[in-house]
């Protein structure tokens, strides 16, 4: 394994530059908390730990991901968080969000970091913009006065920056899995540690890493492109390649979608309200993402990726209490081209192994599980 | 059980009605012509004014599930590789889309739509929409849904007329431009015109609907014992609430109102042994509406309240500045954070408290459905003021879940353990 990968791969490696903002959902602009000194860190959870807690919060009808995140807020798991900002990328994350707005309200004894809604939208209007650009502000606001000092132009020039090259760099790696070089699993990896670093310690060991991963060995394995549910832990992924696939492609936020498009630094670059502008319109158009897109702009977005990654075979693998990515799945199947299978409503983490076989023997890929 | 009530009148006569507008729409229809398929949470006002015929997705959903016919619909969707469990009170209706045999569908089926009016809201309704959407001949327009960072509690307090205050201006700014997205994509693709006059007209008639709920809210609230049925209390409220802009469904509340008026005064009861006032906080339980009668023989447990009388009375009405006021602006504070009144604390749970207070409860069975909403908040506020609440799991259009043994079971027990204790009875 290459030095950078392993790098990229050791969680223990990350450590805290300056004050933390943890973040939920792929629609928080992650330049607004660097350029006001913060160290964005994206929270996950994990189907290896009791989620009660946030299940009883949440309630049984929710993505489990998200209540894992709950659970790991109130047990202090991600460690001291000094703001908290959340996205509407998702049901859940909405809904994580007003749950904790009221567990501050009526139970100020939980410990919890101050919380943020950014209210990214996604239908391609003007309207739209506007209000993203209202929602961008707003937020850039709300951290300014948490941090104490007024982000100059520069400073959100710089974050905007540094944010695009990681987004360039991790569509270069994207390039390389299409070559074979990195595992599904590696590169789920790569992703999540791109979330949780310093942006420059990020910059520079995906740098490392796309100038080391062509002298690597193809990776083997029946090629797919995996959509559906957005992966914030490896499991599904090491079952899956365990099994005989290679996952060279997906399009979930924790992949390949997060990196689709830059900000831009746009002419004028001190010019804070023309970087407003141009952050709400990138997140306001990044995607598309199963829980905001069109069913049709999802199939064509999927069937494109796939044939650029060489896929053999699209395979969906949905969550329970998922809800948007079984609707799209007809319509990614039709456009695909190639062999396609779904499993659904899927355990936190899991995959059963009688759907895998299933889900193999439509792919065409022989069957290991027993 | 004890023998019913009467049928209120006024329900009576709104069941009516919505028959023979539907079937008048069934004789009236030309596949081609604008016929709009709209959420329940959406701005119905538009088309209301531009004369543009309407069937309210819901509404629908309701007509299948009392039919029992829910699971025919979903099984459609199943067989064209769609789920089957989700969001099914949105995704019935798209069942009847795929209807091989409309003839014995509820009420002659549901006639094609031209266009399908949602808001982007939740991870599937869009889907269920798009769907929609790319049937021949159907165009689907979505609204945006916007959500607020932080928001003032006393909703109810504001909405009349603070309601800029309330939902807050960019939310505001937001779906004004929708709707004039809407209107003027309306006014291109159906030739009918958007009238101001109109359209001041509708909404007007509209607040004078809901201020009469309000009144008949407040009766029913105050009253001992319970005058009418929440089985009679839903269509009559719901059924003109689809109609609502037009003198029929405003007339329609003023009736329901006197008579609520004339039973109060008369001291009429649904139940003559009225011992525990329940609250029940969801969607109606449509495929098993005599659910809501069953608790009264054997333990005098009266339903006293649902939602949909409730939310007439505080959840719509916003009033205009007649000199400086825009009717439109009034229209998008009333959709803006619609379901937020619902199900998004803390309007919903301190709303609910409210509520639960002025009604005198003596519990809420607070229906769970598997969804994202959950009830948390709602019942934990309910059970720090002091209210019982039950927790029942099950959804509201579709049964398999829900049998009707095992809901009365539920509670049954839950009466006679946390409820009736706590009462005189």
């Amino acid at each position: 394994m290459s030095a950078a990968l392993a790098a990229l791969l050791d969680p223990a490696r990350t450590t805290a530059d300056g004050p933390v903002a943890g973040y939920v959902g792929a629609d928080v602009p992650v330049e607004l908390l660097t350029a006001a000194g913060y160290h964005p860190v994206r929270l996950s959870g994990s189907p290896h730990e009791d989620a009660s807690d946030g299940i009883g919060y949440l309630g049984g009808g929710l993505d489990p991901a998200a209540c894992s995140v709950l659970t790991r807020l109130l047990h202090g798991g991600y460690g001291p968080l000094d703001v908290l900002v959340v996205s509407r990328d998702c049901e859940a994350s909405l809904r994580l969000f007003y749950v904790l707005r009221e567990l501050a309200r009526v139970e100020p004894a939980v410990a919890l970091p101050p919380l943020h809604l950014i209210d990214v939208l996604h239908l391609p209007h003007r309207t739209t913009t506007r209000y993203v650009r209202a929602k961008v502000r707003g937020l850039r606001g709300w951290l300014q006065q948490r941090c104490g000092h007024t982000v100059s132009g520069d400073e959100l020039a710089a974050a905007v920056a540094a944010h695009d090259r990681v987004r360039g760099l991790l569509r270069a790696v994207g390039e390389l899995r299409g070559q074979r070089r990195l595992t599904g699993t590696e590169a789920l990896g790569v992703v999540a540690a791109t979330t949780r670093l310093p942006v420059h310690r990020a910059e520079e060991l995906l740098t490392a890493l796309v100038a080391e991963l062509p002298g690597r060995d193809p990776r083997p394995g029946h090629p797919v492109y995996l959509t559906g549910s957005s992966h914030d832990c490896p499991d599904v992924y090491t079952a899956l390649e365990d099994a005989g696939l290679l996952i060279v492609g997906e399009d979930h936020d924790r992949g390949d979608l997060l990196s689709t498009m830059d900000v831009g630094v746009p002419a004028g670059a001190a010019d804070v309200d023309a970087l407003d502008l141009a952050v709400a319109e990138r997140y306001q158009h990044n995607g598309p993402s199963a829980p905001r897109a069109a069913i049709a702009e999802r199939a064509a977005h999927t069937a494109a990726a796939l044939r650029g990654r060489g896929a053999a075979g699209l395979l969906s693998y949905v969550r329970e209490h998922d809800d948007g990515p079984p609707w799209d799945f007809p319509a990614q199947r039709d456009a695909a081209g190639v062999p396609a299978a779904i499993v659904e409503r899927q355990a936190y983490g899991l995959i059963d192994p009688s759907e895998l076989d299933r889900a193999l023997s439509a792919l065409g890929v022989p069957a290991v599980v027993a | 059980m004890s023998a019913p009530t009467p049928r209120l009148p006024s329900a009576a006569a709104a069941t009516a009605h919505q028959r023979q507008w539907f079937a008048d729409l069934h004789r009236d229809h030309t596949p081609g012509d604008p016929l709009a398929l709209v959420n329940a949470d959406a701005p119905q006002e538009v088309f209301r004014a531009m004369g543009i015929p309407y069937v309210v997705n819901q509404w629908w959903a309701s007509i299948v599930a009392a039919k029992r016919r829910t699971q025919d619909h979903l099984a459609r969707l199943r067989e064209r590789g769609y789920p089957d469990y989700t969001e099914q009170y949105s995704s019935t209706a798209l069942g009847s889309a795929f209807d091989t045999d409309p003839d014995s569908a509820p009420w002659g089926g549901l006639p094609t739509p031209s266009l399908v009016l949602a808001e982007t809201t939740g991870d599937a309704s869009r889907k269920i929409f798009d769907v929609w959407g790319a049937q021949p001949g159907v165009t689907f327009y979505p609204l945006e849904s916007a959500a607020a960072d932080t928001v003032p509690e006393r909703w109810w307090e504001l909405m009349p007329h603070r309601w800029e205050e309330a939902v807050g201006t960019d939310r505001l700014d937001l779906m004004v431009g929708e709707l004039e997205g809407l209107i003027r994509f309306l006014e291109a693709t159906t030739g009918r015109r958007f009238s101001e006059q109109r359209f001041t007209e509708v909404m007007a008639l509209v607040n004078e609907q809901e201020e009469w709920n309000r009144r008949t809210r407040d009766l029913i609230a105050a009253a001992r014992p319970c005058p009418i049925a929440v089985t009679d209390s839903i269509p009559a409220v719901m059924i003109p609430q689809w109609h609502r802009g037009t003198v029929w469904a405003r007339d329609a509340a003023r009736r329901l109102h006197d008579e609520v008026a004339d039973r109060v005064r008369a001291g009429a009861a649904v139940c003559p042994d009225e011992r525990v006032r329940l609250m029940w906080v969801g969607r109606g339980l449509w495929f098993d509406l005599d659910f809501y009668r069953r608790f009264q023989d054997r333990y005098g447990a009266v339903f006293v309240w649902s939602m949909y009388l409730a939310i007439a009375a505080d959840g719509y009405i916003r009033h205009v500045d007649p000199d400086s006021g825009d009717p439109l602006r009034a229209l998008a504070a009333r959709f803006a954070a619609f379901s937020d009144q619902l199900y998004t604390p803390p309007w919903s749970a301190e709303w609910y408290v409210k509520e639960a207070r002025t009604h005198g409860v003596h519990g809420v069975v607070h229906l769970v459905s598997d969804d994202a909403r959950g009830s948390w908040a709602t019942t934990r506020a309910l059970r720090a003021a002091g209210v019982p609440v039950l927790e029942l799991h099950a959804d509201n259009v579709d049964a398999r879940r829900s049998d009707p043994e095992h809901l009365d079971g539920t509670v049954g027990r839950w009466l006679e353990a946390e409820v009736l204790p706590r009462t005189d009875g």
